[in-house]
């Protein structure tokens, strides 16, 4: 019961949150400051997370085809899997825990020293100044860093395959475009710009929700990237079955 | 970058500290088993919800990879190796990281805070051996746990979306899964989970004990305790995958 009472709240405050999108009064300046300290603040996580995976990958996608002699397979099964599952996963788990995580500490801690109070004393709408930016920051970001962690992937896979294993660059690249098309790009940036508004609102909910003090706001910090990882996953699930249509 | 050599250097001299301090520590293996408890029992509901996902995702993505081979039974084969070589242990640890690490370092940045942590100095109680050592032992004992969990829970999820979403045969499913898996690769990976565990203690512990003050300095920490470790865990993973199949 707690938990649907928890949910209706946090879909009446997206709600709310969603009709100042599109009624105002809108903040362009802070919501291209915050945009610009999300991908800033995320780029090298991000890649640093991404770029180990498409190694990752190289090594047990060239130990799975060894067993056909399918070499040549390795490329598009890297970018097929970079482009579509990888980047837009790992770059949005990255959103929440770096850049979701620290607007719900932001905004937690405004809440407890009763700034966000003052905001709306002084007559300034405090989720259309506050909140609203920080979303669509993160709306913004997300696609952003999913492009940057697309090419950090396809780099690792590069380096392991080429540099380290001695598969031959020339089959390597022409390859990597052989089983993707535009859809896969595309469908990663449409899926990160969903998961990106989902990490905004689930970071600023937590952060503007805020009680009981320093505690409080760890909690808020720790709850964003719990729960903003695990609605995204699962919207991913239908995303992906939707885009990439994989119905048997 | 002197900043971040300096910070590498700290992390070294806290662990060197709690490595000392660990003998002195008060009644360690009790309080271990109930942080265990809760580190499992609070990651356990997250990560079966993720790792049950990640293993439909697998499912559709080993479907799309295969399909232009004609593969398509060999669909088990990529869920098993993949869930259980790799994702298992990777998403096990991102998640306690997420929320057993988030939650170490946030409750010792606010015990910093309000100075608890220098009371326990001021009783000649060593904070480092206190305050770590049961969460260290506790996080040894829930990891492989964790990774067992969620790879059982991915192999079960890649099952049924293969079955009934993609149409494909159960028991062949299963054969290629059994035949790809190897007990060397099960353990193997439990290891890795027992190491990105010890990773996501120090570092979330780390970050906690050196919180700046006030509720920024504990949202910061927080914040650093989960992007800290789950990055240095996923490039431990390149190495030790690397060791163990390259």
């Amino acid at each position: 019961m707690q938990h649907l009472a928890a949910i209706g709240r946090f879909a009446i405050w997206s709600g709310q949150v969603g009709a100042r999108v599109f009624v105002g009064p809108w903040f362009l300046r802070p919501a291209a400051r915050h945009c610009w300290t999300v991908v800033i603040r995320c780029l090298l996580p991000v890649t640093a997370v991404v770029f180990p995976f498409g190694m990752v990958m190289a090594l047990q996608g060239l130990s799975i085809f060894e067993l056909f002699g399918a070499h040549r397979m390795l490329a598009s099964l890297i970018s097929v899997a970079v482009l579509r599952e990888l980047s837009p996963v790992l770059a949005s788990v990255l959103v929440a825990a770096q850049g979701g995580s620290s607007f719900a500490a932001e905004l937690g801690s405004m809440r407890i020293k009763e700034e966000l109070d003052a905001t709306e004393v002084m007559a300034v709408d405090g989720l259309a100044y506050h909140v609203v930016p920080r979303v669509l920051a993160l709306t913004l970001a997300c696609p952003i860093l999913n492009l940057a962690g697309s090419v950090a992937g396809l780099t690792g896979g590069f380096v392991t395959a080429v540099l380290f294993k001695g598969e031959q660059a020339g089959v390597f690249l022409a390859e990597l475009w052989a089983f993707t098309s535009p859809v896969d790009l595309w469908g990663g940036v449409l899926k990160t710009t969903i998961f990106g508004a989902i990490i905004g609102l689930v970071a600023c909910y937590q952060g503007w929700t805020t009680t009981g003090g320093a505690a409080g706001v760890g909690r808020a910090v720790n709850d964003t990237v719990v729960w903003a990882t695990i609605v995204f996953i699962t919207a991913n699930y239908f995303l992906t079955s939707a885009l990439f249509g994989a119905v048997g | 970058m002197s900043g971040w050599i300096a910070g590498v250097g700290r992390f070294a001299f806290f662990t060197i500290d709690f490595l000392r301090a660990v003998p002195s520590s008060h009644r360690p293996l009790s309080r271990a088993v109930v942080e265990a408890y809760n580190i499992g029992i609070k990651s356990l509901p997250i990560l079966l919800v993720i790792a049950g996902f990640v293993g439909t995702n697998l499912s559709l993505q080993g479907h799309s990879a295969f399909e232009p081979l004609g593969g398509q039974q060999m669909v088990g084969m990529f869920v098993a190796l993949a869930g259980m070589r790799e994702l298992a242990p990777i998403i096990a640890a991102s998640m306690v990281a997420a929320k057993a690490g988030t939650e170490m370092a946030s409750a010792i940045a606010v015990m910093r805070i309000r100075e608890q942590i220098d009371a326990l100095e001021v009783m000649a109680v060593e904070p480092r051996g206190h305050l770590v050592t049961p969460r260290f032992l506790g996080i040894l004992l829930a990891m492989p746990a964790l990774t067992a969990v969620s790879i059982a829970t991915m192999v079960g999820a890649g099952y049924l979306v293969a079955t009934l979403q993609l149409g494909l045969n159960g028991s062949t499913f299963m054969e290629h899964a059994l035949a790809a898996s190897e007990p060397g690769d099960v353990f193997w990976s439990l290891f890795k989970a027992l190491l990105f565990g010890v990773v996501i203690c120090l570092v979330s512990c780390y970050q906690g004990f050196h919180s700046a003050p006030g509720p920024e300095g504990v949202g910061r920490a927080t914040n650093r305790a989960c992007v800290v470790s789950a990055v240095t865990c996923v490039l431990l993973n390149y190495l030790l995958s690397e060791l163990y199949y390259g």
